[in-house]
């Protein structure tokens, strides 16, 4: 048999996800269950004892909720900034379009600890900001921004925002521009238009984008230590912690599978969402 | 050109006048001149490219004239916003919204206005019972033929009860058969509802039994504006002449006229027309192929051969070379009998039936 002929009789699909799955079953997969099986396990064997003694602390709640609160103050900052900037590329043609998708995905390129100090001097009281805040009259002194809760979001949605723009703008792409137009036609006003069209048409790119910068902001480590520091604990900072400096394997894995079920139920929520939304085209 | 002087008339409904547009240097649309009186249905009747859309798109506010004015029921609306235009448009592809069912599409326009929901429910069930989908309310849109999408995009742009209609090319998406249905379908709708419309095609048949008037376009002017019968019997242009219906067309030269009649000769011989051309004046005759007789009954004749009988089911097609190679189309109801390929016959037109253009524009147009 000839080395076409035997590829033609593997399934297709098998042959071309092979890679994948060879590459995540071996990279990702054991060491996955072996955190997993870590969280489990206790002195006398199977145990949930990490868990209760986790749960039952109210440290963990501060923690998930700090976790949480920072990944949707995240989520709704880049939605914010990130769905009129998609409007403006998907109208955008020629050398324009090129320019400005340059500069939003071009910045990807830069490395996430670069950025984040990058921040750490934009945001510093004598930074861009403060100083401006400062010259434009509504301060006095340049506010504490750095190592706040507030800089951390700022910061952290600024790394974040392509992967907001971008499936909002492929969505965009897709939509008949006909179709504003005939609200338009209808009697609707601009607001009008947005809202009962516009809006409904591309909320799976909404949800999408959602998703990636939810599940990105909810697991990220860099950008806390390096913007709000120690005080101030994450799911993952935490789990950082645990392993790099406490080294305590037993709490990180914990700390990890907890994130880990976070993130996960965002994503299938938004997928499922998606789908009905995207069904509904 | 005849076009707008015809029927600006003082009672004019929709009037545009000056109507221009260039993107970028390319001139679309040429200080169009069009009045429309109420409940008049006007088709815009051209090729693609010669402004049709433009012009609609102007008339319905989704595009910026670069000159001239839009005046509707008295009131100037050249800067008015399209969602305070009261103009309702059908789109070539219908352009439904997706994500509402076929009621709620049809409901779009009269919640925009802030119609209450139990007040536009009423309004909706008697538009989907007009255009026949009365079953379909609560279906989504995207289920649906394209006949029942056409309907749904004729409700909706009916519902909030525009002052003006436009249609794009409705029909373009739809298979013959359907479109014939859907094209008398759509007379009967507009003539209960009432509305003025304007309706955009470039499909000649379309043009001639949608309308009341046919205003022909070509390189972004109206070429001709008229009713029906006179756009098909009386082109103004020899570019009318050549895209509504068919038509046998030669050169030649006046060699005469007198009492408002011109005699040209032609490669067939000497035929008469109605017109005061000087003498030896280039022209261009044109002739209909359903007003050509097989036989030599009228004033203008011709001998010819007989290169091909096509028959078609309710008539039948007749090709004929003259003597010098011109082809001649005659559309008869039956291939006559014993004739036969090569066989040689007289034919015959009258003068009221003989079309006579500058030759120059009959060039430049073709």
């Amino acid at each position: 048999m000839s080395v076409a002929a035997r590829l033609r009789s593997i399934p297709a699909g098998a042959a071309l996800t092979a890679p994948a799955i060879l590459y995540l079953g071996l990279l990702y997969l054991v060491p996955l269950v072996w955190l997993l099986a870590r969280s489990f396990s206790g002195p006398d064997g199977f145990t949930i004892e990490p868990y209760a003694a986790l749960l039952s602390d109210g440290f963990t709640w501060q923690v998930i909720g700090n976790t949480l609160r920072i990944a949707t103050l995240v989520t709704l900052l880049t939605l914010a900034v990130g769905y009129p900037a998609a409007i403006v590329l998907s109208r955008a043609r020629g050398w324009m379009q090129v320019v400005l998708l340059v500069s939003i995905i071009l910045p990807l390129s830069v490395g996430i600890v670069v950025k984040a100090f990058a921040w750490q001097i934009v945001l510093s009281r004598n930074g861009v900001v403060g100083q401006l805040l400062v010259a434009s009259g509504l301060f006095e002194h340049a506010p504490q921004l750095l190592f706040t809760e507030a800089g951390l979001v700022v910061g952290a949605a600024n790394v974040f925002l392509p992967f907001m723009i971008l499936p909002i703008y492929s969505v965009l792409n897709l939509l008949d521009p006909r179709l504003p137009e005939a609200a338009a036609t209808l009697g609707a006003s601009p607001l009008y238009r947005f809202t009962r069209v516009t809006l409904p048409l591309t909320l799976p790119g909404i949800v999408a984008g959602g998703a990636f910068v939810f599940s990105m902001s909810v697991s990220m480590y860099v950008i806390p230590s390096l913007l709000i520091g120690d005080r101030f604990q994450t799911l993952a900072t935490l789990t950082g912690r645990s392993f790099l400096f406490m080294r305590n394997e037993q709490l990180g894995s914990t700390t990890a599978v907890l994130l880990l079920a976070i993130s996960v139920s965002v994503i299938l929520a938004a997928t499922a969402l998606a789908r009905r939304l995207g069904g509904m085209r | 050109m005849n076009a707008a002087s015809e029927t600006s008339s003082a009672r004019a409904f929709l009037e545009i006048s000056g109507a221009g547009k260039s993107f970028g240097s390319t001139p679309v649309l040429d200080g169009v001149d069009l009045s429309i009186a109420s409940g008049e249905f006007v088709s815009l009747l051209g090729p693609s490219g010669c402004g049709k859309t433009t012009l609609l798109r102007i008339v319905a506010g989704l595009l910026k004239a670069d000159g001239g004015q839009v005046r509707l029921d008295g009131r100037d609306i050249t800067a008015v916003p399209p969602h305070r235009r009261d103009v309702g448009v059908v789109f070539q592809n219908y352009a439904l919204f997706p994500h509402l069912t076929v009621a709620e599409n049809v409901a779009f326009g009269l919640s925009a206005r802030g119609v209450a929901k139990a007040e536009s429910g009423a309004a909706v069930a008697r538009l989907l019972g007009l255009v026949g989908l009365a079953a379909m309310a609560d279906r989504s849109v995207r289920g649906l033929s394209g006949g029942q999408q056409q309907r749904v995009a004729v409700a909706r742009a009916l519902a909030p009860g525009p002052k003006l209609l436009l249609l794009d090319e409705p029909f373009s998406a739809l298979d013959r058969k359907l479109r014939e249905t859907m094209q008398i379908e759509l007379r009967r709708i507009l003539r209960e509802v009432g509305t003025t419309a304007i309706f955009v095609t470039h499909d000649q048949d379309e043009a001639l039994v949608m309308s009341d008037r046919i205003a022909v376009m070509n390189r972004g002017r109206i070429e001709h504006l008229g009713v029906p019968q006179d756009i098909y019997r009386r082109p103004a242009t020899p570019f009318t002449l050549d895209f509504v219906g068919l038509s046998t067309r030669v050169s030649g030269t006046v060699r005469g006229s007198r009492d408002g009649l011109s005699l040209v000769e032609t490669a067939f011989g000497t035929v008469g027309a109605r017109s005061s051309y000087l003498e030896g004046s280039p022209v261009a005759i044109g002739v209909r192929p359903e007003r050509i007789a097989l036989d030599a009954r009228h004033e203008n004749r011709m001998r010819v051969r007989l290169a091909d009988a096509i028959f078609q089911g309710a008539k039948a097609q007749l090709h004929f070379h003259a003597a010098n190679g011109d082809r001649v189309l005659v559309e008869a109801l039956d291939v006559p009998t014993g004739l036969s390929r090569g066989d040689e016959i007289e034919l015959s037109f009258a003068v009221e039936d003989t079309l006579i253009y500058p030759a120059q524009t009959a060039g430049e147009a073709a």
